[in-house]
């Protein structure tokens, strides 16, 4: 085998690596605020650590294969979605650090009518859904389901922009609320940008696959 | 490895270097032997006169070996003038031509001429130039030119086959014909070595002396004239060194190392020319 | 809109019975660099010699389809005029070690009897060489012999020498393959600026340097021309499989 082949599949496992913690994270994180699990939350702001490891070293042996190998076409391509990818990741495991903090700070659980009126928990589970679809998509180097997330962003998207009105309407009629609404339309917030991440990821997966950038476009092509 | 075996190998090693001098020694032995007794002999015979003169007949003083000199360098200078052209162009061919028919069958024949005896060149040039048109120095160059032929076709052969093909791609490329590729640009690069192999042809026959035995035959006066018989110095030395005349005996050492001069000084000129004219590929 | 310069139809090359060209269909475009890659033994070399007809030199050498310039056939001319066309520089510099500097650069003209008055000669030596970008390192010792340059120095004087005969196309085989790093690097400078006035073609081994230099890569493969595409495209996003494989190293 090449030498860069090695190189290249030694990377794609850190990736994965990363990614697996990455979405562990995210669902840590998620237990402790379905749980109110202070302990569990802690425990993801303590693991944050390590994907900021994975990411400084993903992009060392990115640089290193670009320096040594001058690697071209779809090596190049895999090499580029790679650094995005990475990026991407380590913002979504930013969120999931920012969703543990709030658990750590809350003095008291959420109520579980906020909960409901906010469809928060199904955006939870839908943008972990996407994210582990993308992880397989990159594992299995599926187009057909890197492009399948993309529909799935739809959900979030429509329960991100409901979520003003009807948490608005929630305070008026719960002021006691009000700080935990105010901290799940944050939280809403988040979920929605992990969406995106996940859409971005899905992006350069079809972009190094197929050599089409889907970027700035019209989705369904 | 063993320390007494490799002491004895290192101790072959010197004895092989030693065997190896000794011999190369023996070899340079005969040439200094022959140096010594030509030039004690011969020496003394020259001065002008020595060059100058006829043979005088049995029992005069003086004379010369003039016309022996002059046949030599007449009858050899018309070998070279009839052996170059062919030789040369004989050459080129079989460099050009590695397979093929005629190369092969050239390249045989050539081979064998190198080997046959020139006693049988000269009887063969008896026959075939002599018994139809006479006796001449002319039919004793062309026997001469014969022996001369396999030495300048096989070096011109293995100078040109030495020269890269770069050489010749570069000349096509910039749109030569063949002939001009040939003569223009790997001839000059060859000059070098297809001149010592003429030199060293033109070294070997000048000593020849049986082909010219039928041939040229001998005269005992300076002629110029290459239509008729003419003298030579090997003939010189011959019919003089088995004489009964201290006088002719004499010119015939000095004529021996006329000769030896001539061939050392070709084989210098050689040399020099090879080292001048190289070509730094 | 580029017109095309050099046109091959269903053109085939053989060692005797070694087809090693096989049915070759390419449209080199006037005033760009095209580089030619392949492994070895991928019939690159022999298609590029087809070109100016050196093919046929070599004993048992044939070769059929059709090959034109400017849409003249190239085998129905005399092939000294395609060579005046089409020069070449070779792999190991070749400068003619007997002659000077100066003579080497006219020696298209003076070895081919063309006679050319001493102020021409003069203006043309100057011209090469300067396009060469030699001028300046050696017109002070002009009558010096050519082997006493370095490397990479022949190798320009080299293409000196063809560019004196102004073709139109200048075929390359692996130029640089001989040449240290630096020298590499200042023939492949030149490749920029000579191809505003002449067509390049280069044979190379070195895919770096087909990516650095040319505007349209051909690449050939078992004797076919697999694919021929703009050298970005090949680079990035190549469409057959086999040009991937190769130009990523998975196989030699």
């Amino acid at each position: 085998m090449a030498q860069i082949e090695t190189e290249l599949q030694l990377l794609k496992a850190e990736v994965i690596n990363m990614w697996t913690l990455v979405n562990g994270q995210l669902n840590k994180a998620r237990l402790a605020f379905v749980n109110f699990d202070k302990d569990l939350a802690r425990e993801v702001v303590l693991k944050e650590k390590r994907v900021n490891g994975y990411e400084l070293k993903i992009d060392r042996d990115c640089e290193n294969i670009f320096a040594l190998f001058c690697p071209v076409a779809i090596d190049l391509r895999f090499l580029l979605a790679v650094l995005k990818i990475n990026t991407n990741l380590e913002r979504t495991g930013d969120i999931a650090e920012g969703i543990a903090k709030y658990v750590i700070e809350a003095e008291v659980p959420f109520s579980q009518q906020l909960l409901d009126v906010a469809r928060i928990l199904p955006m939870y589970e839908e943008s972990v859904r996407m994210q582990e679809d993308t992880q397989e998509a990159f594992e299995k180097e599926d187009t057909i389901l890197a492009r399948g997330v993309f529909k799935k962003d739809e959900f979030l998207d429509e329960i991100n922009r409901a979520s003003h009105k009807v948490l608005e309407r929630h305070i008026k009629e719960h002021p006691e609320d009000t700080a935990q609404a105010l901290w799940i339309l944050s939280t809403i917030r988040k979920l929605e940008r992990v969406g995106d991440q996940a859409k971005n990821i899905a992006e350069e997966i079809i972009f190094y696959l197929e050599a089409k950038v889907l970027k700035h476009r019209n989705k369904f092509v | 490895m063993e320390l007494r075996s490799v002491k004895y190998r290192i101790a072959k090693n010197y004895g092989f270097k030693a065997l190896v001098m000794i011999f190369a020694f023996a070899c340079v032995i005969p040439l200094l032997f022959i140096l010594f007794f030509i030039v004690s002999k011969g020496i003394t015979q020259i001065n002008w006169h020595f060059l100058t003169r006829i043979p005088k007949p049995v029992g005069e003083s003086g004379g010369g070996i003039a016309n022996a000199l002059v046949g030599s360098v007449l009858i050899v200078l018309m070998a070279v003038v009839i052996a170059i052209p062919i030789g040369i162009l004989g050459g080129i061919y079989l460099s050009e031509n590695k397979k093929g028919r005629l190369a092969y069958w050239s390249r045989l024949c050539t081979d064998v001429l190198q080997g046959v005896p020139s006693i049988v060149i000269g009887i063969v040039a008896y026959f075939w130039i002599v018994k139809p048109f006479g006796f001449s120095a002319l039919s004793g160059s062309i026997a001469l030119a014969i022996m001369m032929l396999p030495i300048v076709v096989r070096s011109t052969e293995e100078t040109l086959k030495l020269l890269p093909s770069s050489l010749q791609e570069a000349g096509f490329a910039l749109g030569m014909p063949f002939h001009r590729v040939i003569f223009k640009v790997i001839v000059p690069v060859g000059t070098s070595g297809i001149l010592s192999g003429v030199m060293l042809a033109v070294a070997r026959i000048s000593g020849e002396t049986a082909p010219l035995l039928f041939t040229a035959l001998g005269n005992n006066y300076l002629s110029w004239n290459i239509f008729g018989t003419m003298h030579s110095l090997p003939k010189l030395i011959y019919d003089y060194s088995t004489s009964a005349y201290d006088e002719w005996k004499n010119l015939a050492w000095g004529a021996s190392f006329v000769l030896l001069l001539w061939v050392l000084l070709l084989n210098l000129l050689t040399k020099l020319i090879t080292r001048k004219w190289k070509v730094q590929l | 809109m580029e017109s095309t310069i050099i046109k091959s139809r269903n053109f085939n090359a053989s060692f005797g019975t070694n087809h090693v060209v096989k049915n070759v269909n390419i449209d080199i475009p006037r005033n760009k660099v095209i580089a030619v890659m392949g492994p070895s033994g991928c019939g690159k070399t022999t298609y590029l010699r087809c070109i100016n007809r050196l093919h046929e030199l070599i004993p048992g050498a044939t070769s059929s389809g059709e090959m034109t310039i400017n849409d003249e056939n190239i085998y129905q001319m005399h092939p000294i005029f395609v060579r005046l066309k089409i020069g070449m520089v070779f792999q190991r510099p070749n400068p003619f070690p007997n002659l000077s500097i100066y003579d080497n650069v006219i020696a298209g003209y003076k070895l081919n009897g063309i006679k050319v008055p001493k102020a021409e000669r003069d203006r043309i030596v100057e011209y090469s060489l300067t396009r060469v970008a030699l001028w300046n390192e050696v017109k002070d010792s002009l009558n010096k012999k050519g082997s006493f340059l370095s490397g990479g120095q022949q190798q320009r004087l080299c293409i000196a020498r063809a560019v004196a005969m102004e073709p139109e196309v200048l075929l390359f085989d692996e130029p640089t393959s001989a040449l240290d790093p630096i020298s590499t690097s200042t023939v492949e400078e030149l490749f920029h600026e000579l191809k505003t006035n002449y067509t390049l073609i280069i044979v190379t081994h070195n895919m770096q340097q087909a990516a650095r230099v040319s505007d349209k890569t051909a690449f050939f493969y078992l004797g076919e021309l697999v694919e021929y595409d703009e050298t970005k495209i090949m680079f990035t996003n190549p469409k057959d499989s086999r040009t991937q494989n190769y130009i990523t190293g998975r196989f030699s």
